[in-house]
């Protein structure tokens, strides 16, 4: 006994039914199998000699639309002919026309063609139609209607009494006539003696395992296909969080680590928070140094701070008050406290959180705030950008305190070897320091700005304490991990990139 | 923050040391005036400084860099005496300038040896005091004189605007004053300060020749210095009497320090009968406590050692009793306010990295906003059912918000002064934001499914600032078989995740397609919208795929699950 797969013997036995001789569209009715299924197994029971594989070449004959058209409503001829006919035998083409609901664009076929089949005479002059005679079906209306049974079919398997009008319907352009290659699988003298004898089946190698095969207990008996695993494949995006908001995050979480908690403020803000209760001047270049986003409207807010802190930072800024300060020496305007802004640092939450009744001391706090400067957007500068921030409030403490907040973020947050701390200038600290953090591989890099609150920011606010301000730039120590140098890069609408951009 | 050209071997002149254009060794003393080398050009030998410090204009020149540096650097420590000798020019008031620009302050340095490099930096100066702490000529204005062509007294007087004519700077042909705020680019620039009165101050010497017309243009006679120039005339006028002192202070000491001896000028406000002489050169005191700088500090110095730390930051100490420092405070200083501005630069002379820092173990709790958990539960729901999470600007402009997705104009936080026309109000809603960002990856494979947890800002005339924040979920998915049904179960997904019962109810909204959005409904509260978005917003952002999405108000979700605790 020959021993066979499946699939072949399915195919051979099948083509014995048909007679030993079959098209694959024959055998896919006869098997069920699908087409590739077919094609494989005749190929392999070629090599073996169990049958041989012929290419037949057919004209195959197809309607176009123009064509459908027609099979369904019947030709334009017979159209007319049969509303003329439901008439008398003469009237106006107009009347035949609409009688027939015959579409414009074939009246002039109609016509040509009633006239080449003599069924009637038409009289430019009066435009009329006279009936010959009532004709039969015709044998291109037939040929229509079984084309459009069948969609389609090859000239060599239509009646010889269709061969004449197919080139009629062909030349009328309402067929398309096309040359297609066959296969024709015949069963040889040595596939006659193997189905005379009997087939085994083989163990069936199979590339998809599906649950039926599974549970059935089927897949025991069958061989699973080898893979090759080097193939490539199609791509998988994960879905994931924005490379640099995770980034964001892991930093957040270092600071609540470190004794951190988070403080919270409005988008738009008073320049009362963002400048004055920060001993920024209402009129003087100490004020610029950023620019500001002014709301249009409404162009006014209140503030909501006890009365008292009110009156205390104005004094502030035009006396020194009881600050042992000179003061900036002013008119300082209450109407101008109030305009409103979007907030251009994240330093006005510090100063909202050193105003709320359940300000803990001592107490961390930090912030992450998107902040707003109307500058030109470039490689170092966005107009929109993040701010992480925050404030460290106890008695007695001292700049050694803060150089010792920013050692502890250099080493635990942006994973310095070493540090080094520079004179800064904010208008409202003082003594200012810039910290710079070295680490192998990145360099020095400039990694935040800290001060501790001159007492004009703190004492208004009733604050008789050091309060040790500092900023971290994030920004920077992320784009030196991700390996951008472009800022905009933060923000970028490049799906592409943030794809395939790795998380750790 | 002001940035200055300095010549490289004039700074080294002007400091008394050479600096070997060691690039390291240059910035680490520039750090201790907040100043940062920006730029160095090898060939020409010059470069451009950054001065953080936005409130010491006394260091936003070459002469004013040294001086404040010579001190650290051990060359010339303590307080530097400046001084103008006695009055050598009077200058008359009219009273009627009182509501224009009353003020003005003049000095006269002889014998400065003017070269091309210090008139240029001299013009840098002015230019940068004028912008800044002249607030644009508007509260001061500076102007530099040849002094041998001027014939005193002075009279800065008033004109009509067709009384007098003189030629102004760069000019030939002589103009009156109105034809100057037309014609010249600066009367053109400036004008406006004074057109709107009815005469114009105008600088005069005793034979009625033109100075100036402060503050808009000098008189080419007169009003200019060449490196002929050998006596200067320094005239400053404004609005704020105080600005025009330390102006002229900080023009005038630059000459000095370019070895010029400076005089002083009688100013003679007639009708409030005062004189004042100018400028104003001395120093003042300050007292300093040595406990206030060791407790601000964390170190133990002695007084002997503050004074000697001050006198490297420039500073003189007249006396030392009871634990307290009478410090000098040099005229330039302005920007000493408190004992605190003495703290810092005491701190500065001792050396920032010699002071150990000290991390404090302080009993606090560390953590983030009350409804972050939930946030953050929320983020990963969405990266969990396959989106990818994107970070867009708040910033927007009204066309993306509502044109561009087929919705009517609602009032917006809008700013008054835009920087690009593109980026002119807040958004109020997120979806936009993610529309557009699918409108900027039409070539990138799809599918693509974004979600961002953003920030919306929205009017809301009971809050303090007139506005209130609240944070939105948004996704989409766009693809060529996006449809409502695959929106609505990634919506169902993160609902039952975050444990809430939700319903959903028809719609009509112009983002979406009619028939194919509906509200999200959360125990009674309306919480967000979800839907297949319109093919009218599809083509505004060139879009060709089908694209579903949502929009979820994370704030009353986070109350709602805030209550069901």
């Amino acid at each position: 006994m020959v021993e066979l797969r499946e699939q072949e013997r399915k195919t051979l036995l099948a083509t014995e039914k048909l007679g030993g001789l079959a098209s694959i569209e024959q055998l896919i009715k006869e098997s069920r199998l699908s087409d590739t299924a077919i094609v494989r197994a005749a190929l392999a029971l070629k090599e073996k000699g169990l049958v041989r594989i012929r290419e037949e070449k057919r004209n195959v004959v197809k309607l176009n639309e123009e064509g459908k058209i027609h099979a369904e409503k019947g030709l334009p001829e017979r159209r007319l002919i049969n509303a003329l006919s439901k008439i008398g035998t003469k009237a106006t083409l107009e009347r035949i026309v609409e009688k027939a609901k015959l579409e414009k664009q074939f009246i002039p076929i109609a016509l040509g063609w009633i006239q080449r089949k003599k069924w009637a005479t038409f009289d430019a002059k009066t435009n009329t139609l006279q009936m010959l005679k009532k004709p039969e079906e015709e044998i291109d209306g037939k040929l229509l209607k079984l084309l459009n049974e069948k969609s389609e079919g090859a000239v060599e398997d239509l009646g010889l009494e269709f061969k004449e009008t197919i080139q009629v319907l062909k030349r009328r352009k309402l067929v398309e006539v096309e040359e297609k290659t066959r296969r024709i699988i015949e069963v040889t003298e040595e596939g006659w003696d193997t189905i005379k004898r009997g087939i085994a089946v083989s163990a069936e190698e199979i590339t998809q395992l599906t649950p039926e095969l599974i549970i059935s207990g089927k897949w025991r008996k069958m061989k699973l296909q080898r893979y090759n695993i080097q193939a490539s494949v199609a791509k998988t995006w994960s879905g994931k969080k924005h490379p640099y908001l995770q980034f964001l995050d892991e930093v957040k979480e270092k600071l609540v680590t470190l004794g951190f908690k988070e403080m919270l403020g409005p988008t738009v803000e008073t320049s009362f928070f963002n400048f004055d209760a920060l001993y920024m001047p209402q009129d003087h270049p100490a004020r610029e140094i950023f620019g500001i986003y002014l709301v249009k409207s409404p162009k006014y807010g209140g503030i909501d701070a006890d009365r008292r802190v009110l009156l205390n930072v104005k004094e502030t800024h035009e006396n020194g008050w009881k600050t042992g300060s000179i003061g900036w020496r002013y008119r300082y305007s209450l109407k101008e406290a109030k305009r409103l802004i979007l907030r251009g640092h994240g330093t006005c939450q510090s100063v909202r959180t050193l105003l709320r009744k359940d300000l803990e001391i001592p107490g961390r706090y930090f912030s992450f705030v998107r902040c707003y400067r109307p500058e030109v957007v470039d490689k170092t500068h966005l107009t929109e950008f993040n701010q992480v921030e925050g404030i460290v409030v106890d008695k007695d403490l001292t700049l050694r305190d803060l150089l010792g907040v920013l050692e502890k973020f250099a080493i635990d947050i942006a994973g310095a070897d070493k540090v080094k701390f520079k004179p800064d200038y904010f208008p409202f600290t003082e003594p200012s320091v810039e910290l710079n953090a070295y680490r192998e591989g990145y360099g020095w890099v400039e990694f935040g700005g800290s001060g501790i609150f001159r007492p004009e920011v703190t004492l208004p606010a009733g604050i008789d304490m050091p309060v040790l301000a500092w900023g971290l730039g994030v920004d920077r120590l992320y784009m030196l991990k991700a390996g951008i140098d472009d800022i905009r890069q933060i923000f970028t609408q490049d799906l592409d990139w943030i794809r395939r951009k790795e998380m750790v | 923050m002001p940035t200055i050209d300095v010549d490289y071997a004039d700074f080294e002149k002007l400091l008394g040391i050479e600096l070997h254009r060691d690039m390291e060794k240059l910035n680490d003393i520039l750090a201790l005036v907040k100043g940062e080398a920006k730029l160095f050009d090898e060939k020409e030998g010059l470069m451009s400084v950054e001065i953080k410090d936005t409130n010491r204009p006394d260091v936003w020149n070459i002469e004013g860099l040294a001086r404040a540096l010579r001190g650290f650097l051990d060359i010339e420590k303590g307080l530097r005496h400046y001084v103008a000798g006695k009055p050598i020019i009077e200058v008359h008031v009219d009273h009627r300038l009182r509501n224009i620009r009353p003020y003005i302050g003049c000095s006269i340095v002889k014998d400065v040896k003017l070269l091309d490099t210090t008139i240029r930096g001299l013009m840098h100066l002015q230019d940068k005091l004028d912008q800044t702490y002249g607030r644009n000529r508007q509260r001061t204005s500076i102007g530099l004189y040849d002094c041998s062509l001027i014939t005193p007294p002075l009279s800065y007087a008033v004109a009509k605007p067709t009384e007098i004519s003189f030629v102004p700077l760069g000019f030939r042909e002589k103009m009156n004053l109105k034809e100057i705020l037309k014609k010249h680019p600066k009367g053109q620039e400036y004008g406006h300060i004074v057109s709107g009165h009815s005469v114009y101050p105008i600088l005069l010497d005793s034979k009625k020749n033109v100075l100036s017309f402060p503050p808009v243009i000098n008189s080419d006679d007169l009003g200019k210095i060449t490196e002929a120039t050998k006596h200067v005339l320094v005239e400053v006028t404004g609005t704020v009497h105080e600005t025009v002192l330390n102006t002229l202070t900080m023009v005038t000491l630059s000459l000095i320090d370019r070895g010029g001896k400076a005089y002083s000028a009688t100013i003679h406000y007639l009708h409030e009968n005062l004189d004042v002489a100018t400028p104003k050169l001395d120093s003042r005191l300050m007292d300093l406590d040595v406990e206030y700088v060791n407790r601000m500090i964390g170190l133990r110095l002695s007084p002997k050692q503050i004074a000697e730390l001050l006198a490297e930051a420039g500073f003189g100490v007249k006396k030392i009793a009871d634990a307290k420092l009478s410090v000098q405070i040099p005229c330039y200083r302005i920007d000493v306010m408190h004992s605190v501005d003495l703290v810092e630069d005491i701190a500065i002379a001792y050396g920032y990295n010699k002071i150990k820092p000290l991390w404090r173990k302080l009993p606090t709790t560390g953590g983030t906003k009350p409804e972050q958990t939930l946030l953050d539960i929320a983020r990963e729901l969405m990266v969990g059912l396959g989106f990818q999470e994107v970070l867009t600007y708040t910033l927007t402009n009204p066309e993306n918000l509502f044109t561009k997705m087929n919705c009517k104009k609602e009032r917006i936080v809008e700013v008054a002064n835009p920087k690009v026309q593109t980026l002119t109000c807040l958004r109020n809603w997120l979806l936009p934001s993610l529309i557009e960002f699918l409108g900027n990856n039409l070539s990138v494979e799809y599918p693509q499914r974004v979600f961002e947890l953003g920030t919306v800002t929205l009017l809301d005339e009971k809050g303090e600032t007139k506005t209130r924040d609240e944070n939105r979920l948004a996704a989409v998915i766009s693809h060529a078989n996006a449809s409502f049904s695959e929106i609505k179960s990634a919506l169902d997904a993160f609902f039952l995740n975050m444990g809430l019962e939700w319903r959903i109810e028809e719609t009509a909204h112009p983002s979406f397609i009619d028939g194919r959005a509906g509200t999200a409904i959360v125990k009674g509260t309306n919480v967000g919208i979800v839907g297949e978005i319109n093919p009218k917003v599809l083509i505004m952002w060139k879009l060709e795929n089908p694209t579903a999405a949502f929009e979820l108000n994370m704030q009353k979700i986070v109350r709602i699950k805030q209550a069901s605790h």
